[in-house]
């Protein structure tokens, strides 16, 4: 047996079948990105640790974690803020951790998508899940996970073929994913989610923005907006009371600190905003939060500046809208004295 | 430390350059060694390397008194401590919260209103492996069967030789710590057969158990739904392949992790799938385990020389006790009753209906062994038993009523990779890959190995526990 040729064979093939593999994904046009996954939510979470009191902690869904850009806020503020915002989630879970686990008495910025934030205090419910499993991840995070993110942040950035992702977007090119590409015949009654593509970049410091091509591609900002559509028709109905409730205790705890809470509801249109106006009218939610909260709060169709904004996908700003956004946004904080702390 | 894992690739690499460098003796490269196993162990949860470090003191102690000690009753002394120690750890991290249920479980039912809140006790990962082994060196040497260890660091690197702390195989002292006495070194050929190992290990454990298996063993085992006897039996065999290829891929990364530094490990898997029967199975699955039961509980619980009745008996107990140390749960213990009944029922057709095994009457019996194993396998991955009981009722009720949530390629690959799994067990039961490699041009071998290499790399995987971490 000559392992030593076999040894010399496996390492040339193997080194030309993975540069191939690269070359090709890139001819898709695909490119480098992060992972938006746990390991970089804890990353950003713990930088609360130490947080002072001039320090902004944003958390929210999807929306606040696009629609607020962390270079744009440092740039206006002079203070980077840490972006703890999460996809597809409630930030209720995300502010009892701080409430709870952490001494911060700074401020923090809720961005308040209707649909999530109102949906359900069920620890086994979705949205609630999702936040809590970034909590539960940071909170038993060992050495070893600390050390592989970091090992994997410059293959992540450098290398397309490290893609995937823990959100298993459907143009994610790991084997899994490529093999859940294959459907063969209707054996499931199950209609199934539609593909879901990866439509953000996020980048450390923990900042998302959206890809330009969901704003040039009319038809992949469309398979977007028919997932958004998706979930608004299998969402459960809110469970106002409940969130409320949740809310409000660890409001009132975190203010015994002297800690400042702003609530901010960012744009949306098209079908997601008919349906939120549906489903989660603003009279009857946030007009009941910001009443009962007794903090500073601020609604985009409050406001001039930001009437003309539209969501390429119906729920999320493009990159230049999101700046645009972000510095507005705290011009208009700083002139209602809500940024006092910094 | 996960063997899958960016951090493990770095470190074994640290390692490797350590220990092939010329700036430490022998001792010095021991030393590296057990320092880099607590490493290796404590990067996951520092303050467990303390349950390690009590496990090797009381055994390294208790070895060295069974060593001079004659008088009977102090060498029942050291070998009570060394069991009570190891057995009271397993006892506490493991079993505590099952015991507790239990003890509050029966309370209830004889009318005492007893609550009492989970401990929610940490389980320290591979306890179930190094306190077994720790445990055999000091019975070995109550028994009179080994030498003692030479020096307190060859006990310690026995105890926490990091390649196989976690997960095993679990080795008898007489088969490792002599290895630590005299320097090793692998050889090109040993460094390079280590380094495929390796591959063949990863590429069993994250392209074919993570990537290719556990979603749909996950999903079915994960439904609350009465489901079709396809799906059940789908996702059953999904979860007998997963289980395989994560523990056997952990064990062949082991043996090639261990080889590459010069030191020979055991095997611990023999293509098990394609038994031919239950006592075969034993010999060929978790080999460490099962002759550790079979040393230390079945031999003296009698084994086979007190007549038959004891000898089902001292089986039954051993299954059983087998099966509760895989997790501390009803449905753990009812996999292993039902292995001990397989046993006891081939012993007794063994006796009473004998046939000779030919080569088409094997593959069925090798086909049939399998099919009963997955039956065992639902106890084992269901974590309660109306989950177990659903899946059993759709696989034998064949429920055509039931709900259908695997999609039709999903039936296809689970069968294509459990088709071939099975076909490839029958055709190396009488063989080893060493017997294959040598028979394969390097060219082809180089061209398999490229293939597994890159799929590794496009699964890339999550980092997924292994699944015997947690027994």
């Amino acid at each position: 047996m000559n392992l030593k040729q076999s040894v010399i064979v496996a390492l040339i093939l193997t080194v030309i079948a993975i540069a191939a593999w690269e070359l090709y994904w890139r001819s898709q046009e695909l490119h480098p990105t992060l992972n938006d996954e746990k390991a970089l939510w804890a990353l950003a979470r713990k930088q609360v640790e130490t947080a002072s009191k001039s320090d902004v902690v944003i958390l929210g869904s999807s929306r606040a974690y696009f629609d607020i850009q962390v270079e744009t806020w440092e740039e206006a503020t002079g203070s980077q803020p840490i972006q703890l915002a999460s996809t597809g989630s409630s930030p209720l879970p995300t502010f009892h951790d701080i409430v709870h686990n952490t001494n911060f008495s700074g401020t923090v910025v809720i961005g308040v998508t209707p649909g999530l934030f109102f949906s359900t205090t069920y620890p086994g419910a979705f949205p609630w899940k999702r936040a809590q499993s970034k909590v539960d991840y940071y909170q038993d995070q060992t050495y070893a996970q600390k050390l592989n993110f970091q090992l994997s942040i410059p293959l992540q950035k450098n290398l397309v073929f490290m893609s995937g992702d823990e959100e298993e977007w459907s143009d994610d090119i790991d084997l899994k994913s490529l093999l859940r590409r294959i459907h063969v015949g209707h054996r499931t009654e199950d209609p199934g989610m539609p593909p879901f593509y990866n439509f953000g970049d996020v980048s450390i410091p923990r900042n998302m923005s959206m890809m330009p091509r969901t704003v040039t591609d009319t038809a992949f900002a469309n398979t977007i907006i028919k997932v958004w559509h998706f979930f608004g028709k299998s969402a459960p109905p809110p469970d106002k009371t409940s969130t409320m409730d949740y809310f409000l205790k660890d409001l009132e705890a975190f203010k015994a600190r002297q800690g400042t809470v702003i609530l901010v509801r960012c744009p949306s249109s098209g079908g997601v905003r008919m349906g939120e106006h549906m489903g989660v009218p603003r009279d009857g939610f946030w007009n009941d939060l910001v009443k009962e909260a007794q903090v500073k709060s601020y609604h985009f169709e409050d406001y001039d500046q930001f009437k003309h904004l539209t969501c390429p996908e119906e729920s999320h700003l493009s990159l230049d809208d999101a700046n645009y956004f972000t510095s507005e946004l705290i011009k208009i904080m700083k002139a209602d004295n809500a940024l006092t702390n910094i | 430390m996960l063997f899958n894992s960016l951090s493990f690739i770095l470190f074994l690499v640290i390692v490797l350059i350590l220990y092939y460098a010329k700036w430490f003796s022998w001792t010095g490269k021991k030393r590296m060694l057990l320092l880099s196993s607590y490493v290796f162990y404590g990067i996951w949860n520092p303050p467990l390397v303390i349950l390690l470090w009590i496990s090797t003191m009381v055994d390294w102690t208790a070895g060295q008194r069974l060593a001079k000690e004659d008088n009977p009753h102090k060498r029942k002394f050291w070998l009570l401590l060394s069991m009570f120690v190891n057995l009271g750890f397993l006892g506490f991290f493991k079993y505590g919260d099952f015991l507790l249920e239990n003890f509050v479980m029966i309370m209830n039912a004889i009318g005492i209103d007893f609550q009492a809140q989970p401990m929610d006790i940490i389980l320290p990962m591979g306890i179930s492996f190094y306190t077994f082994q720790t445990m055999s060196y000091t019975i070995d040497m109550y028994k009179r069967k080994i030498e003692p260890a030479r020096t307190f660091l060859d006990f310690a690197l026995y105890v926490t030789f990091f390649p196989q702390l976690v997960a095993g195989p679990i080795v008898r002292a007489k088969e490792l710590i002599s290895q630590f006495y005299e320097e090793k070194k692998a050889t090109a050929n040993q460094f390079i057969w280590g380094l495929f190992l390796l591959t063949i290990g990863l590429f069993q454990k994250i392209v074919l158990a993570d990537t290719l298996l556990a979603d749909t063993s996950d999903t079915v085992f994960g439904s609350d739904k009465l489901l079709h006897g396809v799906d059940a039996w789908i996702g059953t065999i999904a979860f007998s392949g997963q289980i395989f290829f994560d523990f056997a891929g952990y064990s062949t990364c082991a043996i090639g992790i261990a080889l590459m530094l010069g030191i020979i490990l055991p095997d611990n898997f023999k293509y098990p799938y394609a038994s031919l029967g239950f006592s075969d199975l034993w010999k060929r699955w978790h080999i460490s385990l099962s002759t550790w039961l079979r040393d230390y509980l079945y031999i003296p619980l009698g084994g086979n020389r007190h007549g038959i009745t004891r000898l089902y008996v001292a089986l039954m107990v051993t299954m059983l006790l087998g099966g509760l140390w895989h997790g501390a749960a009803w449905t753990f213990m009812v996999w292993g009753g039902l292995h001990g009944t397989y046993l006891i029922l081939e012993r007794l057709q063994r006796r009473f209906l004998p046939f000779e095994i030919t080569k088409w009457n094997g593959l069925f019996l090798a086909f049939t062994t399998f099919s009963c194993v997955n039956i065992t396998w639902v106890f084992f991955r269901a974590r309660t038993f109306e989950t177990a009981w659903n899946m059993i009722k759709s696989m034998f009720y064949f429920q055509t009523e039931g709900v259908k949530i695997l999609d039709t390629f999903t039936i296809i690959k689970v069968s294509v990779i459990i088709a071939a799994m099975f076909l490839c067990h029958w055709f190396m039961r009488n063989t080893s890959m060493k017997e294959v490699s040598l028979k394969t041009s390097p060219y082809v071998l180089g061209v398999i190995w490229a293939v597994m290499t890159v799929l590794i790399v496009v699964a890339q995987g999550s980092g997924e526990q292994f699944i015997y971490f947690q027994f």
